[in-house]
């Protein structure tokens, strides 16, 4: 239940971002963005890999993403 | 065991991770082996871990995709057995493997995606049993995407059968004792020697990617975690006064962190500055952040470098104590503990990353691939153990109540990767 009521919470607190920049962006300015090291996570076993270093360095945990960005290019 | 606390706080994250990986358009394969090497004083050489990955995905038809991935962790050096003033006398040797397979099925379709995915880990001591799901979608304009994940874990962990021995009274697990398994993937008790004990985990992000302009774009990212059940290391014992009691923590802990990641495309270099910062809190009174920064750079058509450089600092748990204090003081409540990850400590590395990147063209590279990418990966890591308590009336200091070691150079890390899209 705690972890439901922790989602929405997160939900609700990224909700209000989401308006932003519809017009940031025209189709015919993502050159630069759809470049791969403007991808986040790019290479997703090097970041399996730190994550997993770090969760044995580290109290703490997460934060970078459930992935699905992308520039919208396609 | 030693390697449980990785799976617990990973688990939700690697079922999320596979549930949604970058969004790649076309079928693929990547392989990868990272080596750690860790030093530690004791005079039992060090820590090393060898971590090989393998992902494959494949597009069935236009909407749908199949994911499989495998990891595991052939872990091999020196452990400490009893956290105390002096834990650097008491170095011994372990060894140990993890195995973990994930299986993912994605749907997407012009602008969304949901995926959904198992995954099943294994070592000696640990079960993991994990269900995930996830869901992107770009916002009108394809400037703005929103993802969300959840996952839920069924982890069971080998434990000494303490009976109704206190825990100030309660043995810790050895590797001689047994921890037997049902088919391989549930555990099986065997009461008066050893019991299975359970530890569910909640995982749930929230992620907010966002063009900024042409050559700048945000991630801001959310994560909430909850673990509820055993979360001790079942063989580590802590001396709290005369006795070495197996360590007691809480079982449950409620985490969650935010996070900023920004790019920025150079144009006139061919290059790419990066920066991400993170917040961390816990119910255990764990407060943590890092900065990281990093650039990236084209070097002809064919090469990409990338340096980095990053910052971690972190609070102590409520219930952890410098050795010198269990030993002399007690405990400050009912729990104790050795872990090095519940004590104040600050951490940096500093890496750099070459790829060799070979497009096919309207040849297939090796026949096969449109796109290969070969990548050398290369991370130094410094550490400094901070004090929990008073070091002004610790006459014995914390220089050995971890086997860490305490030069500036702590670990290294090498990391060898092929990938390609077919």
């Amino acid at each position: 239940m705690r972890a439901i009521i922790l989602a929405i919470l997160l939900l609700a607190a990224a909700a209000p971002l989401a308006g932003c920049g519809r017009q940031a962006v025209r189709a015919a300015e993502k050159e630069f963005l759809a470049d791969q090291v403007m991808v986040f996570d790019d290479d997703p076993q090097e970041s399996s890999s730190d994550d997993h270093i770090r969760a044995n360095r580290e109290g703490a945990a997460g934060g970078h993403g459930a992935g699905g960005g992308g520039c919208g290019c396609n | 065991m030693r390697l449980q606390l990785a799976a617990a706080g990973l688990a939700g994250l690697g079922v999320l991770g596979a549930a949604a990986p970058a969004a790649i358009a076309d079928d693929r394969a990547e392989v990868s082996t990272a080596l750690f090497a860790e030093q530690r004083d004791g005079g039992k050489g060090g820590l090393t871990v060898i971590h090989p990955q393998a992902d494959f995905g494949i597009d069935l038809g236009r909407f749908v995709s199949l994911d499989a991935s495998y990891a595991a962790d052939a872990v091999s050096g020196a452990t400490s057995v009893i956290y105390q003033v002096d834990a650097v006398s008491s170095a011994t040797t372990f060894s140990d493997t993890r195995q973990e397979g994930t299986l993912g099925i994605g749907f997407h379709g012009r602008r969304s995606r949901i995926n959904f995915s198992a995954t099943l880990g294994t070592e000696r001591d640990y079960l993991s049993h994990a269900l995930g799901g996830s869901a992107s979608i770009d916002l009108p304009g394809r400037n703005t995407t929103i993802a969300l994940a959840y996952s839920h874990s069924f982890d069971q962990v080998c434990d000494k059968d303490n009976g109704m021995l206190s825990p100030q009274e309660a043995k810790a697990l050895t590797g001689a004792d047994p921890c037997d398994k049902s088919s391989g993937i549930l555990g099986k008790d065997r009461p008066g020697t050893t019991l299975w004990r359970d530890l569910s985990i909640d995982t749930a992000q929230v992620t907010l990617t966002q063009n900024l302009s042409p050559t700048m774009n945000l991630q801001v990212a959310g994560f909430g975690q909850v673990l509820e059940g055993f979360q001790s290391n079942p063989y580590r014992r802590v001396r709290v006064g005369q006795n070495s009691p197996k360590e007691h923590i809480p079982s449950t802990r409620d985490r969650w962190s935010l996070s900023a990641r920004l790019n920025r495309y150079l144009p006139r270099l061919h290059g790419a500055a990066h920066f991400d910062a993170r917040f961390y809190d816990d119910t255990w009174g764990v407060v943590g952040g890092d900065v990281e920064l990093g650039y990236s750079q084209y070097i002809g058509k064919n090469l990409l470098f990338r340096l980095h450089a990053r910052v971690y600092q972190q609070t102590a748990a409520k219930f952890f104590k410098d050795a010198f204090y269990y030993q002399t003081l007690s405990t400050a409540g009912e729990y104790f503990t050795g872990d090095r990850e519940l004590s104040p400590v600050r951490n940096a590395n500093l890496g750099g990353k070459l790829t060799l990147i070979t497009l096919g063209g309207d040849k297939p590279v090796w026949g096969l691939f449109d796109k290969l990418q070969v990548n050398v990966k290369a991370d130094i890591l410094m550490l400094a153990v901070l004090p929990a308590d008073s070091l002004a009336d610790n006459p014995m200091g914390i220089d050995k109540q971890f086997i860490y070691g305490n030069s500036l150079l702590d670990a290294v890390i090498l990391q060898l990767g092929l990938s390609g899209n077919y």
